[in-house]
């Protein structure tokens, strides 16, 4: 009896004493991803003057509303146009990019083809092939057909994404079951429309997972962008950002608004998170099945 | 390091030709004025003509949109190359894709000008007509002692010294005239409060230090005998080199704070540090970044190495012609009223913060009121001074960047307590004539 309390408590003891080192990982790790978010909230809010003269994770003078007015009106209010593009290229990147991904994987996923495990490999090596290695093979291509420093020199290579094909094609051979198609194909259904009434109804978590990815990408994409453009009414926030930092030794303000600015630009992507966060749990689920 | 020389070496293959032809019509031109007769590629373009203007001047649209609303004949266009200014510039040279006019530092002048990026404006007659416009030793440096005209000088960074005036009135020290009394002054401060010290010594900063070098009239390059004539290492430069390090090596100077760094304001608003040596572009950076600190400042005159004042520059800026460039009467127009015009210029002080090369420019409405942050003094009054006291004859030299970093590499080394400044200096000297050899540019030791 007594033996056997012991053993419990020290079993319990065994899975309190690891428990506790779990949670005080994960509390590191917390501090670790969260730190910088936190400094980048405490910043924001200060005057230009707090920022080297006080602490930096402590707040000072709340100066909040003041920076976003300076930010969002300095230069005729360029920072609301690069939000805007950022908007545009993500938004509309993301949207086409997953579609191309969701057709193009759910055909190597269904149809059987000569070539095919072939092609898929090739997608599969795209994967392997940083984007940041291909912006200046693209530039020189699009400078050539006059393309650069226009919105599609930004836009076009946004909505390639290889690694969004093979997710798709991984999601659609787990959710999406042949006798389904088959009865949809009997009843007369050609195949865009099997693919729009059904195969994309069953795919749609995994979707939103491929725009998820596809979104965080082209808004947090710096290099391809500042290769393409010159003209600041079409740059995205990051190139903005860039710019106005890089004249902080001149016009020591702009430091301020590069700090409001980066902060504002990071809300964006936290609401979509927020909001598809459902999706794209069920989606990595269904991926993680096969 | 190792990685810039072997660069260079690179390059040299490629510019080698390019520079001696450079250098030969350097050398020969004083006696060759009659190339700058050829007054027909100076002819006006008839209709519309769009220029190109590359810059990083924060605000530089808007002066250039006032300029193109008055002139819809001449309509420029700007881009900002803030980030990587002279990769962009070198790469577009490469490409044969350069601007009209585009930014270069001073000390980058003669770099660009061996690699043939510029082309001489002095056939048109309004380039010439300009040099009475200018601070004389802007001039002296954008026409290569009046070898042509290769840029207009736009922004200057005269020195001064700031002064935490509460602090030198709470020791009872009057401000410093000279060098000696501004050592003997960094001492009592430091003995006095060991937390506190006159001023840093950022060894990572070649550009401020050879603003010090400028101030001794410690000549860096000379051009005769159809060589550089390198005096880098020279009883001049020796004199400011062993001074900080003496004071280095007395610990009264800090060396672990970098300029314009967080690190840097927090020391100064922490009150550890009693003065800077700046220029005019500086006022605006503890105005905006030590507003607590308002009132407590004062700019005084740099203090002297000897009786009579004199001054150096730290930065400021050109606005260069560019090799390739179709229209050069149209840019010549635009650069100069870009840079002497008193409303262009009121406007680039404004947005940007520039302060003028041109004499018209130092006296515009807001350089001529007292600065509420500096006790309402007339600070500007001080630049104005310095600007004048500027020594003329000071020049770059072809491979100064590289130089530079040398000189840096060596200072960050004498600041950790490895060799010292002045050895540094030797380094730097050993690094000029090898990075011009490389190149295939004529140099020389000058003779001490």
């Amino acid at each position: 009896m007594s033996n056997l309390t012991a053993g419990r408590r020290s079993a319990s003891r065994e899975s309190l004493a690891s428990r506790t080192a779990v949670m005080a990982l994960m509390l590191v790790l917390m501090v670790y991803f969260l730190l910088p978010v936190y400094f980048l909230i405490v910043a924001a809010t200060k005057p230009q003057g707090d920022l080297a003269a006080t602490n930096g994770l402590a707040f000072s003078h709340f100066n909040l509303f003041s920076n976003l007015h300076t930010l969002f009106t300095r230069s005729d209010g360029i920072f609301l146009k690069w939000a805007l593009n950022s908007v545009i290229y993500a938004v509309l990147g993301a949207g086409v990019g997953t579609l191309i991904s969701a057709l193009c994987g759910y055909a190597l996923a269904k149809f059987r083809f000569r070539g095919r495990e072939f092609l898929f490999s090739v997608v599969l090596g795209g994967v392997l092939v940083p984007t940041t290695a291909l912006a200046l093979p693209l530039f020189l291509l699009f400078s050539s057909i006059g393309l650069v420093n226009t919105y599609w020199a930004v836009f076009l290579p946004s909505i390639v994404s290889p690694f969004g094909v093979y997710l798709a094609r991984i999601f659609a051979s787990a959710a999406v079951p042949e006798e389904l198609l088959e009865s949809a194909r009997l009843d007369g259904a050609g195949e865009f429309r099997t693919f729009f009434s059904v195969a994309s109804r069953l795919m749609a978590p995994s979707l939103v997972t491929i725009f998820l990815f596809q979104f965080v990408a082209i808004w947090n994409n710096f290099f391809l962008p500042m290769v393409m453009l010159q003209k600041e009414s079409l740059f995205p926030v990051t190139l903005g950002l860039f710019e106005w930092n890089g004249q902080t030794a001149r016009a020591p303000l702009l430091q301020e608004s590069v700090i409001t600015g980066s902060l504002v630009s990071i809300v964006p992507v936290i609401i979509v998170f927020v909001l598809l966060q459902r999706f794209w749990r069920t989606g990595l689920a269904a991926g993680s099945l096969k | 390091m190792r990685n810039t020389a072997s660069r260079v070496r690179l390059a040299a293959a490629v510019t080698a030709v390019a520079s001696i032809a450079v250098l030969a019509g350097c050398s020969s031109s004083s006696g060759n004025s009659g190339s700058s007769s050829a007054a027909s590629s100076c002819a006006p373009a008839k209709g519309k003509v769009t220029l190109q203007y590359w810059n990083t001047v924060p605000g530089m649209d808007k002066v250039v949109a006032l300029w193109n609303k008055q002139n819809p004949n001449i309509q420029v266009q700007t881009k900002n190359i803030s980030n990587d200014q002279y990769g962009t510039i070198s790469n577009a040279l490469k490409a044969g894709s350069a601007p009209d006019l585009a930014q270069v530092g001073y000390d980058e002048l003669p770099n660009l000008r061996t690699q043939s990026a510029f082309v001489d404006a002095s056939k048109c007659s309004a380039a010439t007509a300009a040099q009475s416009k200018f601070v004389p030793w802007t001039w002296s440096q954008t026409s290569f002692g009046n070898t042509g005209v290769f840029a207009f000088p736009q922004d200057t960074g005269p020195m001064a010294l700031y002064v935490r005036s509460d602090i030198f009135a709470k020791y009872h020290l009057p401000v410093p005239k000279t060098w000696d009394e501004y050592a003997s002054d960094a001492q009592k401060l430091h003995s006095a409060d060991k937390n506190l010290t006159m001023t840093f010594f950022d060894p990572n900063n070649a550009e401020w230090f050879n603003g010090l070098l400028w101030q001794n009239s410690a000549t860096m390059y000379a051009y005769s005998n159809n060589k550089w004539q390198v005096s880098v290492d020279s009883a001049k430069s020796r004199q400011v080199a062993d001074y900080w390090q003496k004071l280095i090596d007395e610990k009264v100077v800090r060396t672990d704070l970098a300029n314009g760094s967080t690190q840097m304001y927090a020391a100064y608003q922490k009150n550890q540090i009693a003065s800077y040596v700046g220029a005019a572009w500086g006022y605006s950076m503890f105005r905006d970044n030590l507003p607590s600190q308002s009132g407590k400042w004062s700019i005084v005159p740099m203090p002297t190495w000897g009786t009579s004042a004199a001054s150096g520059d730290w930065g400021g800026s050109t606005v260069a012609f560019m090799k390739g460039s179709k229209h050069l009467y149209e840019s010549v127009k635009f650069n100069a009223w870009l840079n002497t015009d008193p409303q262009a210029l009121a406007l680039e002080n404004k947005l940007g913060g520039l302060y003028p090369a041109a004499t018209a420019g130092l006296k515009m409405q807001s350089l001529s009121q007292g600065v509420p942050y500096y006790n309402n003094e007339k600070i500007f009054d001080v630049f104005a001074e310095s600007s004048k006291n500027i020594d003329t004859s000071f020049a770059w030299g072809p491979t100064q960047k590289t130089v530079n970093l040398s000189l840096q590499d060596a200072m960050a080394k004498a600041a950790a307590g490895k060799g010292t400044l002045s050895g540094a200096l030797s380094t730097a000297q050993a690094t000029a004539l090898k990075s011009m050899k490389d190149l295939a540019i004529p140099a020389e030791a000058a003779g001490k």
